[in-house]
């Protein structure tokens, strides 16, 4: 009886491998010079994180279709190989393996967040291909080695940004801090926390919500209390929106500081409608620029997909842009393209000069501020301070 | 290489489907929290070899006692609380242990925790290491499961699924076997736990959310509850579903919720359960092409107090 | 300040209370703990949302929606749980799983996984003192929380199919027995439970401007710890639970801070409250 279990466990095993090998043919990496050039490319398209990901996989396709209509990488073409993954590490996993084994990328943009991102971090880095993390801000991502970078601002580099824009430009003395309880919200507030009280600002309150929250009220009933002059929200556009419209409502008059989280169209501008007015972000988006790049951007993506652009939308298209005018000048092999990043210099994207990477994958550029008035983003300034904006390089 | 993660991958969920088939297959008692456990052995090896720098390999029995010994505290709870109640305290052990790792500075909070992978013999353990590894866990667990199946432990918890009045009237010390169950159960979680956290190298709480619960427990449900070949084959199935279905990614969920629905719907015994069609039709086969290869072809007789 | 912490806590148990009523009505009379009652509250929302869009007309919309889930509803029982009736009850609780899953993506696949806005001018604005503010949504969700409640009292108390409802949660076989229509009861049991979770659906993504996909997430689980803590099934539990849980989540945001996401402190009280009452807080069904 116990053989005959054993036998039928043998059988499942065998099964199991036979399933597990025989799920598709092994493909070489890629060294021939003919064929299109391909870029790896994960986002959660479904699961909770589903409306970052189809903004980033649009952007994704956006970025791939415009750098095959300016010729390609020296006329050969770009192929988008994408998968989701569901904001699941696991998944996120198996895919880097295929995408390093299997379809023989030479260069990897991460359009996910923090965990499935980080936990698939060391795959990339082990494999020697390049991957450049669009916008999740984990601080280990780029600490897990030279073939990692980052296109969006590190934490502490946009909340310091944050805490200019809150004390020098608005000129908040007593501030509330209200942070999503997630590395992004904890990095900022952590930066912003440092510089607003270097600039002589007080912290009176710090409180933190988790994503998915809907209900403010009660938090900001004990804000409201304190009156403070500034409330700094380094949170994601779902949740802020709530922020805003249920401070509105309670008649709330201080001001409102959020960040690139909140920079969302549809989720931030179309759900707080008239309550987001007069609301500040920083973020890396100038929607007023008049370089015809950015607006180009916008136009495009509007036109292709029926809503404007987000942050990580900008954030993930610039990623593949740099990586396409890496490869035109420097060569399509993952070691020529990891050397080319580390030699970026003053590179024009989408968001702002890129002026570099520093030693540890981190980018270099202003922040953007902008200000919501009639359910747009507008230009409310920039903040170029170098010890601001230089990443920290360990 | 590719395979190979597919294939640890499924072998945890091997392990997991298997461990909670002694709770919610054997002993009849609904767990839909069992990625707590998971989570707690990964945590807690993760903390002995990532924070206080002891050895990969004694984490892995001391991930399935800390795991146990949670365990034997739901294992009470389950004798006060029963069915349904039970079923939701459980949800409510997955949240508040998610919670607590995720607001826990010690256990990295919301940036996770990363582990080093273990060495062996001065080299660092690869994906074909813990490939081993995970086989060797399931032959051990199957062989841990085969043996509670044909003992008086086996016997004593079917009863207690089929009716507990009965089995306590019949004498059956149901408490006792209650709690053995809950913590063979949660036990071999936390040890797989640990395979994860150095496996991945990187644990985030999320990992160990409700949903992660859900799937464990659709495995053994769609594989056929109570059976060992059950929990093997769900764990197969539902861990190839995203990567057969990746072409059609934006349909795997649809999937998924379609599948779950049919298959309760028309053969909630699951697939290769005791009353299942397929098993039906399979059984005999396997019996004649066992006998042909010379194994002992006896009927079975083991103790699920049904035949 | 403790004026205004007491009716957002207030508001918010009133909408758990309507996310809850319809599993706990489910739950009540076929004892199946029903996770896609959450999926009727996202159709719910969905179908309110595009049905306004196209008339806009709010009432007309709403009742449209709730009319519609409530079907819907009345198709699951009779297509899913009824055929699953003497299984174990990890049958049908799995199945449910498996369709607010299916019902979750299908709605993502149609709609999009973006936020929907659903902006409703109501005709009167919020009030507002120095102290206390109260806007226009809490006052219809607490309304239509308290007439909801009071058409399930009368449908249960003066009405024949209530008293052939509650002698099916007494009993389902022997009130068969007794010569009542068990289809005719479960039926309408599960459209009006649909309907509850569609209404409160439809009032959350007005009171918030937003409709998604992934909308039914937290009330599936809450609404599982609420029909638990409630008693399994009871109504005037599943309310005072609900409210007891919206009091402890608001209180503790507001004067503690914040220790534990809102779910987790929901699954601590439950959990204490069922070790020292293992049968909730109610025991007695209606």
């Amino acid at each position: 009886m116990t053989q005959k279990r054993m036998f039928t466990l043998l059988a499942l095993f065998v099964t199991m491998a036979l399933l597990v090998t025989g799920c598709g043919g092994t493909q070489s990496a890629q060294s021939d010079n003919k064929g299109p050039v391909k870029i790896g490319f994960f986002a959660p398209v479904t699961g909770p994180a589903a409306a970052d990901g189809e903004s980033v996989l649009n952007a994704a396709k956006l970025a791939v279709e415009t750098i095959n209509n300016d010729g390609g990488i020296n006329g050969r073409k770009v192929e988008l190989v994408n998968y989701d993954d569901a904001l699941d590490s696991k998944q996120a996993v198996s895919i880097a393996q295929k995408l390093t084994t299997k379809d023989g990328v030479v260069a990897v943009v991460s359009g996910s967040y923090s965990g499935t991102t980080r936990a698939s971090a060391k795959i990339y880095q082990d494999a020697k291909i390049p991957m450049i993390s669009a916008y999740a801000l984990h601080p280990d991502i780029t600490k897990t080695g030279n073939y990692m970078f980052r296109q969006s601002f590190v934490g502490p580099v946009q909340g310091k940004a944050g805490a200019k824009v809150a004390v020098d430009m608005l000129n908040a003395k007593k501030i509330s801090i209200l942070q999503v309880d997630i590395d992004f919200g904890k990095t900022l507030a952590a930066g912003f926390t440092e510089k607003a009280q270097q600039l002589g600002a007080e912290i009176i309150s710090v409180d933190s919500f988790s994503t998915g929250e809907k209900e403010f009220t009660p938090v900001l009933t004990k804000i409201k209390q304190l009156n403070p002059d500034l409330i700094y929200i380094p949170g994601y556009a779902a949740e802020c929106s709530q922020i805003v419209r249920q401070a509105k409502e309670l008649g709330i008059t201080a001001k409102i500081l959020g960040t690139e989280g909140a920079d969302s169209t549809v989720q931030f501008l179309g759900v707080a409608k008239d309550a987001a007015n007069g609301v500040i972000i920083t973020t890396n988006m100038n929607r007023d620029s008049d370089r015809k790049l950015v607006q180009d951007f916008i136009k495009d993506y509007n036109q292709k997909y029926g809503y404007k652009p987000d942050m990580v939308a900008a954030s993930t298209y610039d990623a593949f842009m740099v990586l396409a005018n890496v490869m035109k000048t420097k060569g399509t092999e993952p070691d020529t393209i990891r050397q080319g990043l580390t030699e970026v210099k003053d590179y024009e994207a989408v968001t702002g000069l890129i002026k570099g990477y520093n030693q540890l994958g981190e980018v270099k550029k202003s922040v953007q501020v902008q200000i919501v008035k009639d359910a747009e983003f507008h230009y409310f300034g920039e903040i170029s301070d170098d010890d601001i904006i230089t990443p920290p390089s360990e | 290489m590719y395979e190979l993660v597919v294939g640890i991958n499924i072998g945890i969920f091997i392990l997991l489907a298997l461990s909670l088939n002694v709770i919610t297959g054997y002993a009849g008692q609904p767990s839909m929290g069992h990625a707590a456990f998971f989570g707690i052995g990964a945590y807690t090896a993760a903390v002995m070899t990532a924070k206080l720098g002891l050895s990969f390999w004694l984490s892995l029995p001391v991930a399935g006692i800390a795991a146990g010994v949670v365990g034997v505290l739901l294992g009470l709870v389950s004798l006060r609380v029963r069915d349904d109640f039970l079923a939701v305290t459980t949800i409510g052990v997955n949240f508040v242990a998610v919670a607590i790792f995720h607001y826990t500075p010690y256990l990295g909070s919301s940036y996770g925790l990363e582990v080093n992978k273990p060495v062996l013999f001065g080299t660092e353990l690869g994906n074909p290491e813990f490939f081993a590894l995970i086989v060797v866990l399931i032959i051990l667990v199957c062989l841990l499961c085969v043996k509670i199946q044909n003992s008086w432990l086996g016997l004593a918890l079917s009863g207690i699924r089929n009716n507990e009045e009965a089995a306590a009237s019949l004498g059956i010390d149901v408490s006792r076997f209650k709690i053995i169950a809950f913590t063979i159960g949660t036990a071999i979680a936390g040890s797989t736990g640990a395979v994860y956290a150095h496996y991945m190298g990187f644990i985030y709480s999320s990992d160990f959310a409700f949903i992660t619960s859900i799937s464990i427990l659709s495995m053994i449900v769609i594989g056929g509850m109570g059976t060992i070949r059950g929990a093997i084959t769900g764990a197969i199935i539902l861990g190839l579903m995203p990567e057969i279905f990746r072409f059609i990614s934006d349909y795997r969920m649809l999937l998924y919720g379609g599948l779950l629905v049919f298959m309760m719907r028309f053969q909630p015994e699951g697939l290769l359960g005791e009353n299942s069609f397929v098993w039906r039709k399979l059984s005999p086969c396997l019996n004649k092409a066992a006998a042909m290869m010379g194994l002992s072809s006896q009927r079975r007789i083991s103790g699920d107090g049904k035949h | 300040m403790i004026m205004q912490q007491v009716l957002n806590g207030l508001v918010i148990g009133g909408v758990y209370a309507l996310t809850a009523m319809g599993a706990a009505m489910v739950y009540g009379i076929l004892r199946i703990l029903d996770l896609a009652s959450a999926g009727a509250y996202a159709i719910g929302a969905y179908a309110g949302l595009f049905l306004y869009l196209a008339t806009d007309n709010i009432v007309l919309s709403f009742t449209g929606a709730i009319l519609l889930t409530g079907f819907f509803g009345t198709a699951v029982q009779k297509l899913l749980y009824i055929p699953m009736l003497n299984r174990p009850p990890i049958v049908p609780l799995i199945a449910s799983i498996g369709l607010f899953i299916f019902i979750q993506d299908l709605l993502r696949l149609i709609a999009g996984p973006r936020i929907r806005v659903f902006n409703v001018q109501l005709p009167f604005s919020a009030w507002r003192t120095e102290n206390l503010t109260v806007n226009p949504t809490w006052i219809l969700i607490i309304l239509l929380a308290a007439a909801f409640l009071a058409l399930l009292w009368y449908i249960l108390t003066r009405t024949r199919i209530g008293l052939a409802w509650r002698a099916t949660a007494q009993d389902l076989e022997i009130a068969k027995a007794m010569g009542v229509n068990i289809n005719k009861v479960v039926a309408l049991n599960f459209f009006l439970g649909y309907s509850f979770a569609a209404a409160a659906g439809i009032m959350v993504g007005m009171l918030y401007s937003s409709v998604f996909p992934t909308m039914g997430d937290v009330p599936a689980y809450k609404m599982l710890a609420l029909i638990v803590l409630g008693g399994l099934g009871s109504p005037v539990g599943t309310v005072i639970a609900a409210l007891l849980i919206g009091l402890i989540e608001t209180l503790v945001a507001g004067y503690i801070g914040f220790f534990l996401p809102r779910d987790a402190i929901a699954f601590v009280a439950l959990i204490i409250i069922l070790l020292i009452k293992p049968e909730g807080l109610i025991s007695k069904k209606a």
